[in-house]
């Protein structure tokens, strides 16, 4: 098995020097593998946020290096950042951070736009993303006007209509209603499970967590305990995690 | 606890602060300078005594149309204000503040940001006004000893002005802020907007936009026909047209374009033109208003610019340069300053006969108007409705033929190239004039080199010449060429002055309203850019759309002010010989100005939304 993300010895340090300093990473070590679902998890101030900030290449780290896709992503300038973001990366947010003045059609034509797909290339790839997460029949209506679930089916469609390296999710289902987090969390499992698209996501819901194949717990800037789902049943994997918190 | 509070958060957006703090202070800098350039009754004296009345009309109106836009100003300064403390407020809220304690906050930060920005503005304007008038008192050779920039009356004016409009401005954020619930407050910046509309009534505005400016336009070209209707028509049709432009045609050119996918699916094109879109249902009113104030202010300067030719014109009015009646040796050391074309001698002998009806009359033999050829420049109005002159020649014929209107004007034309304008006239032949027991008199007429550069020199020489031999207020020196045009060249010199100003406190100030209604968004769109960024776009490409998008809300009022300029000069054209002449001065001193507006207002913007993407 191949590694698709590398995270060698990450820490991260604010603060100047001679100033008080707080470090919110101290030495992360991991991997994961071409179409692997991982979930970390952690509680607030654990450092997961800033584990994926630097991750997804919006932070800096101070030492250690991220190789994804081969690439080391620590030594990338500030253009070739947001292009490597822009080219190698998907992302779901909390809040979905859809644009509200584009139709969802625009929003998820977005990243192809921005690396100069052509007009009919960039129709065709949001169609088939579309017809692929269910939500052909909303294209051409605004953010404003769909549900929650559906806007982040649309953010979904704008994160893979790239094809990108990885996917990660930040909490991509804090802002749902229990329904529509089924839902979400069914696509994504599908989409790791048949299209083998990697996934990271980074929660502290227990049974978002379930989905994964595997979850690293963080905590105070250091990765501790892993879990393995195996062969285990989605059930048996979310007492399992349960169990886990409860031990903290 | 609270006021700490409170001051801490304006320390937080201090560059925020700055911002709206010099914006208003420069509102109440140009206003106080405008109050006492234009009130100030030593500097109109001194510019003309006699169009006095008229400058003084026209100054007032002027300040009526600074104060409305001023008051429209501080309304969008106020809102940029409140954009960035609803926030901060409605957390003390939400943290259990009492409402009431929160309105008695916003109220009197308005009133200090206000009185503070007022104090400042004026002490700036003072300064301001001093420069302002020498250097155009200079440039425009007005007749000025002394000019203070302190104006008392101008300083109690402004001040009671900005008072009352921050009490407004005050009152006005109290209101918002106590009678909203907290929720509101907290996501202002997260309410829906308005995606959705009648297609069919959009075509339809858009018809009647264009429609009712093409209106408005025909009126202001038809001004002989329709005369002061013209201005109602256009007021009306133009303003309403404005605003069914800016609400209708642009969407639907946005559209039509979002529409193209090729265009669409380009770079950051969908989001720029999204933001328009949004922006443009916001902006309609402001649009048309800046738009108006466009037209108002470039035409003001062109118009006051186009003046100074009014001055060429009254070289137009008289044939001869110089009249000289004797030679004193004042007149003859004057002389020799200036460069002379050409030297005509005419001679005629003064009868006076006290017990006539007229008791002077001039006479002028046959023979010397025949050799002579005198010239004089015949008024008319042309068939375009302006005013113009022709040369034309004194002929015996025509002096001979009696009582024509003709005649009539060769007579007086005659007339006044003597010292004698009210005298009759007699021609006669040259035995008869010989008879004549009178003194034969001569007057030098002259052409000179130069007459506009070497208008000094000239005017002393006239003036010599008309003292050296008449009484000092003798009308003779009103009808010469030098005085005629020292008349007109200071009063076109009023109005170039005006206009000059009145745009140039226009622009100042409809080009910050449009600033701040584009910093005040500025808040709520920071999210959208910083997504942007998150999902990997380049920061240049992100200033692209910006420089985009803002250059797009600046442009549209412009183009639309300027072809509203272009039209709207017809209504000068009874006024002025030719409005357009020149016209690309104040075009290109007025774009240039609004350039830098423009680049100021995207780095401000800028500034704020790109901030945290580092």
């Amino acid at each position: 098995m191949n590694a698709i993300l590398k995270v060698n010895q990450l820490t991260k340090t604010y603060g100047k020097k001679g100033e008080k300093q707080y470090q919110a990473l101290k030495g992360i070590n991991f991997e994961l593998n071409r179409g692997e679902f991982v979930g970390i998890m952690g509680a607030s101030g654990s450092g997961k946020t800033t584990l994926l900030n630097i991750l997804s290449t919006l932070d800096k780290p101070t030492s250690g290096n991220v190789v994804i896709n081969g690439k080391d992503i620590t030594t990338l300038k500030k253009n070739q950042m947001a292009d490597f973001r822009g080219k190698e990366i998907g992302f779901i947010f909390q809040d979905f951070n859809l644009l509200d003045n584009l139709t969802n059609r625009e929003n998820i034509a977005l990243p192809l736009s921005l690396q100069n797909v052509k007009a009919r290339e960039i129709n065709n790839q949001v169609e088939a993303i579309a017809s692929r997460l269910n939500i052909t029949q909303i294209l051409d209506k605004y953010p404003a006007e769909v549900s929650g679930g559906q806007k982040q089916r649309i953010a979904s469609a704008r994160a893979l209509v790239h094809n990108p390296s990885i996917l990660f999710g930040d909490e991509p289902t804090g802002a749902l209603d229990s329904k529509s987090a089924t839902e979400l969390l069914n696509t994504m499992d599908d989409l790791n499970k048949n299209d083998q698209v990697s996934i990271l996501m980074v929660t502290h819901d227990p049974y978002s967590a379930s989905y994964a194949q595997r979850i690293l717990f963080i905590k105070d800037g250091k990765i501790g305990k892993e879990l393995k789902k195996d062969d285990k049943s989605r059930e048996e994997f979310y007492q399992e995690i349960i169990a886990e918190l409860g031990r903290r | 606890m609270l006021w700490k509070l409170s001051l801490t958060g304006i320390k937080s957006r201090f560059k925020d602060y700055l911002i709206l703090f010099s914006g208003l202070t420069f509102a109440s800098a140009i206003f106080y300078m405008f109050m006492s350039i234009a009130t100030n009754s030593t500097f109109l004296k001194g510019a003309l005594v006699i169009a006095f009345k008229t400058t003084q009309f026209v100054f007032v109106f002027g300040i009526a149309l600074l104060a409305i836009i001023t008051f429209v100003y501080i309304v969008y300064a106020n809102s940029f204000l409140l954009s960035m403390r609803q926030k901060d407020y409605g957390m003390y809220m939400m943290l259990g503040a009492r409402t009431g304690k929160i309105g008695t906050l916003i109220f009197l930060e308005t009133l200090i940001v206000g009185f503070l920005a007022t104090i400042l503005g004026v002490l700036i304007g003072v300064g301001l006004t001093q420069v302002v008038s020498q250097l155009l008192i200079n440039q425009l050779g007005l007749q000025i000893h002394k000019f203070v920039g302190f104006y008392l009356p101008a300083f109690i004016w402004t001040i009671i002005f900005f008072a009352a409009l921050f009490l407004l401005a005050a009152l006005w954020n109290r209101h918002k802020l106590v009678k909203s619930n907290v929720i509101n407050l907290l996501h202002e910046d997260q309410k829906p907007v308005k995606l959705r509309y009648n297609k069919v009534w959009k075509f339809i505005e858009a018809i009647l936009g264009i429609g009712l400016l093409g209106i408005g336009y025909w009126a202001m070209a038809k001004y002989q026909v329709l005369l002061t209707n013209s201005i109602t028509i256009g007021f009306f049709t133009i303003t309403i047209g404005s605003y069914f432009v800016f609400d209708s045609l642009f969407t639907t050119i946005i559209n039509i374009l979002r529409n193209n996918t090729k265009f669409e699916y380009k770079k950051l094109h969908s989001f720029t033109l999204g933001q328009l879109k949004f922006r443009l249902t916001d902006y309609t009113r402001i649009l048309s208003v800046v738009s108006l104030l466009f037209a108002l202010a470039l035409g003001a300067i062109t118009v006051g610019l186009n003046f100074n030719n009014m001055a060429d014109q009254a070289l137009e009015s008289s044939y001869y340069d110089v009249v000289l009646y004797k030679k004193t040796p004042q007149v003859e050391h004057d002389l020799k300053k200036i460069s002379v074309k050409s030297t005509k001698t005419f001679n005629y002998k003064l009868i006076e006969d006290n017990k006539a009806k007229n008791p002077q009359t001039i006479y002028v033999s046959k023979d010397e108007i025949a050799k002579k050829n005198l010239k004089y420049q015949n008024f008319y109005v042309n068939k375009k409705g302006q005013q113009a002159y022709s040369t034309k020649t004194i002929n015996v014929k025509e002096l001979q033929k009696g009582s024509s209107a003709r005649t009539e004007m060769m007579k007086y034309q005659l007339t006044q190239l003597t010292p004698y304008p009210g005298a009759g006239v007699k021609i006669v032949s040259q035995k008869q004039y010989d008879q004549l027991r009178s003194e034969n008199k001569s007057v030098e007429l002259l052409m000179v080199n130069n007459f506009r550069q070497n208008f000094a020199n000239i005017e002393k020489l006239q003036k010599a010449a008309v003292t050296g031999s008449l009484n000092d207020d003798n009308p003779v020196l009103n009808s010469t060429k030098a005085m005629n045009y020292r008349f007109v060249s200071s009063m076109a010199s009023g109005f170039e002055f005006m206009g000059f100003f009145l745009g140039l406190a226009f622009l100042a100030m409809l080009a910050s309203t449009l600033m701040f209604k584009v910093l005040s968004g500025a808040n709520s769109d920071k999210p959208r850019y910083k997504m942007l960024w998150k999902i990997g776009t380049r920061q240049s490409l992100l200033k692209a759309s910006i420089a985009k998008e803002i250059g797009v809300l600046f442009a549209l009022p412009a183009v639309l002010g300027i072809i509203d300029v272009l039209f709207g000069l017809q209504f000068f054209k009874s006024l002025l010989k030719n409005p357009y002449d020149k016209i690309w001065i104040p075009f290109t001193i007025f774009l240039v100005l609004y350039l830098i507006y423009y680049l100021i207002t995207v780095k401000l913007y800028e500034g704020i939304v790109l901030k945290d993407n580092k």
